[in-house]
């Protein structure tokens, strides 16, 4: 009876209405409000199920760990709307431009590092697009080359903490593997933080693939990506070691700090994220105070002085934090913890002026306002999925799928490993057209809980799900991170450029997939050596 | 949700609809609706244009004051559960009273492999058909299911799990059904939109 089979009819149809191109969220709840419908009248739905929305609606509000999306978004669009991460790219090309190929590993360490603000993999790759591929065709590079380099790139900032793809499905898989904490065995609490050490050693493991890959390239083939010729390279060595102090250590630091101190467990990613954001924001006041000259007192008042003095100061506070005690609700503070107070207080001072300072810059470029919105509307973009994915959710369950899918998981051949090649090639499958935010809500709470109960390492399933993610939007013909540079390519670079660009980059994907999947440790270990 | 709020909400729901619907549908012989769905719609965007550019700000609020948090509990050692709590509810408001400004801004994805294809009238049909078969009846179905849900809070003015957290979880709550009549309005707005578009009173241009 076809009744019986409504889960999966529901999933079938909510690809098919997807493709229509209306907004996923909706199209997600939409399509399972009229499969609850179709169920009451069946008798297989009590529309008392749906009882439980107002309930998850609030509980997304009040997820104090989502509270990291809006915090890393206003990062990673500060970075971007101010110029730093172009900034970052320059120097960076600067830097390697004299070894052939040196401009393509800039574009792949800077995607690394700061691709992953947003989440979405047409955005990020759109900027790395516009960003880097003019550059890199004027510097003569073979077009397959620089496409290849960018897609890899743009796509594999989305997996490398810090990420909002990480956080987003750190938390899911967290609280499925919470619910099922009784069906398995040595159970302890999952955190974003665990996954981010997860996935921070293969994520690594790809750049350098990558990396090598580029390298044998330029030893292979010389012409595919010549170096910057000398006469180009008008920069002296003493004004480009002035710059890698200006606009390329200050960025890196905020990030290696950002992230220190999430996986090594110090601080939750939300607190961590605040600390970036307001990096960011002293990064970019710091770089927009460059449009002319100051008088000397607007740089004292709100100028580089107290900007650059609030980097100081933070890196100072830290310090003081963490060689003396400086709680000041003790009843007994000794004189040198008294001073060290009273210098914390001093230095909190500075960052609150600083900040002030660089806030006034950035908004007097109009920069502020413009990232404030743009946060905004990916926070909201991301949570109405998460409601729309919680809809579709409630209805397949009370349909009775994860049952369905539980069967079809245990009747697959091959166990535990049958289970997961199966989940992984259907992941893959479904990249070629949902992104990485509505696979996170709507498939991972299917099948994680049941793979977690047969055994499978949540970090380890969540590590192989975001490289298998990344993969899938780097394969030709589908892989929509190729859509999204051909809508930014000129017209010379060809559509068949950019797949035979992105093949190597896929078979590296698959390479560290493997590797992945075959030594479970490369993204297990550091986390729970780090507990 | 009781009866006598549920009737008024499909009654209003459905006045707002049905000239856009008629426009849609019947084209040019509707075209005395023109002014009306036009009005209609400018308003609604306006209304949550608004209100979304207004949260935006809480976006920097927010970063300010997560990082006071911060530096207060990792320096000093002391938790303000209060101040955390704030933070929490701004970023609640930011995603929920913003959706609507998103929805007018076209923020929210789309699978893009098909509809990028289509022609502004193809556009148009899946942008009228989506809204009235897929978000109406969502925002529908949350007015309805969360109404007994925030009207629970409101009768015990439901308080904040921590002592000294903020006491008002109850107009937090409240926000959802605000969230949802605000996209239900801003939907029949899209929907104004999209049928300006098919009944050729609109170019593309300006309902893109």
């Amino acid at each position: 009876m076809i009744v019986e089979h409504l889960d999966l009819l529901m999933f079938a149809a909510v690809c098919f209405v997807l493709l229509s191109g209306y907004q996923v969220a909706f199209a997600l709840a939409g399509t399972a409000i009229a499969f609850a419908l179709i169920g009451y009248y069946f008798d297989i739905f009590y529309l008392s199920d749906l009882l439980f929305l107002p309930q998850r609606i609030f509980g997304t509000m009040s997820n104090e760990t989502l509270i990291a999306v809006p915090l890393f978004v206003f990062m990673g669009v500060m970075l971007e709307k101010s110029k730093v991460a172009e900034d970052l790219l320059e120097t960076m090309g600067a830097l390697f431009g004299s070894l052939r190929g040196g401009l393509g590993i800039s574009v792949i360490i800077v995607g690394a590092l700061l691709a992953a603000s947003t989440g979405i993999v047409g955005a990020t790759v759109v900027t790395m697009g516009l960003l880097s591929l003019p550059t890199m065709l004027k510097r003569n590079y073979k077009p397959e080359i620089a496409a290849g380099t960018i897609v890899a790139s743009g796509t594999l900032g989305q997996i490398i903490p810090p990420s909002i793809v990480l956080i987003l499905l750190g938390d899911v898989l967290s609280s499925e593997y919470q619910n099922v904490q009784f069906q398995v065995s040595n159970y302890s609490p999952l955190s974003v933080g665990d996954l981010f050490a997860g996935a921070l050693i293969p994520g690594l493991m790809l750049v350098g693939l990558y990396i090598a890959y580029l390298i044998g390239v330029a030893i292979f083939q010389p012409d595919a990506m010549p170096a910057i010729p000398a006469e180009e390279r008008d920069t002296d060595m003493k004004t480009l070691i002035a710059r890698i102090f200006r606009v390329l250590i200050p960025p890196v630091v905020l990030i290696i700090a950002v992230l220190g101190s999430i996986i090594t467990g110090v601080a939750t990613a939300t607190e961590a994220a605040a600390v970036g954001a307001v990096g960011a924001t002293l990064l970019a006041g710091f770089r927009l105070r460059r449009h002319r000259r100051e008088s000397v007192p607007s740089a004292l008042l709100t100028g580089a002085i107290p900007i650059a003095g609030a980097g100081f100061a933070m890196a100072g506070l830290f310090w003081l934090a963490a060689n003396f005690d400086l709680r000041i609700t003790r009843d007994e503070i000794g004189s040198a913890d008294q001073q060290a107070i009273n210098i914390a207080l001093l230095l909190c001072g500075i960052i609150a002026w600083g900040t002030l300072a660089a806030l006034w810059r950035v908004w007097r470029a109009k920069v502020l306002t413009e990232t404030a919105r743009q946060t905004t509307q990916i926070t909201a973009m991301v949570f109405l999925i998460l409601i729309g994915a919680a809809v579709f959710s409630l209805v397949f369950r009370g349909l009775g799928g994860d049952e369905t899918v539980a069967n079809m998981l245990h009747a697959m051949p091959g166990g535990v490993t049958g289970a997961l090649v199966a989940v992984m090639v259907t992941m893959f499958l479904l990249g070629f057209f949902l992104d990485f935010i509505e696979i996170t809500f709507v498939v991972v709470p299917i099948v994680a809980p049941i793979l977690l109960i047969m055994g499978v390492d949540p970090i380890w399933l969540g590590v192989m799900m975001a490289i298998n993610l990344q993969t899938s939007f780097l394969t030709p013909p589908f892989g929509f991170a190729l859509f999204y540079l051909r809508g930014v390519a000129p017209p010379e670079l060809t559509t068949g450029a950019i797949y035979r660009g992105a093949i190597p980059f896929v078979m590296l994907q698959l390479l560290g997939l493997t590797l992945v999947a075959t030594l479970p440790w490369l993204a297990t270990h550091l986390p729970y050596a780090l507990r | 949700m009781p009866a006598q709020i549920w009737y008024p909400i499909l009654i209003v729901t459905a006045t707002l609809s049905l000239p856009v619907l008629a426009l849609a549908l019947l084209g040019s012989k509707a075209a005395r609706f023109e002014a009306m769905v036009r009005r209609q719609s400018t308003v609604i965007a306006w209304f949550s244009t608004t209100v979304g550019v207004t949260v935006a700000w809480i976006v920097v609020a927010i970063v300010l004051v997560q990082f006071t948090v911060v530096v207060m509990r990792y320096v000093f050692g002391v938790n303000f559960i209060a101040l955390q709590e704030t933070v929490l509810y701004g970023h609640a408001l930011i995603f929920m009273l913003a959706s609507a400004h998103t929805l007018v801004q076209g923020g929210h994805v789309r699978v893009d492999i098909v509809y990028a294809n289509l022609g502004p009238r193809g556009k148009a049909w899946v942008d009228l058909l989506g809204t009235v078969f897929f978000l109406i009846p969502l925002m529908l179905l949350i007015l309805n299911t969360s109404w007994d849900y925030v009207a629970i809070s409101w009768r015990n003015l439901e308080t904040s799990r921590e002592s000294s957290g903020l006491q008002w979880v109850y107009l937090l709550k409240s926000v959802i059904l605000i969230f949802a009549a605000m996209m239900l309005l801003q939907g029949i707005g899209l929907a104004g939109r999209a049928s300006l578009v098919l009944a050729r009173l609109d170019d593309a241009e300006e309902a893109s």
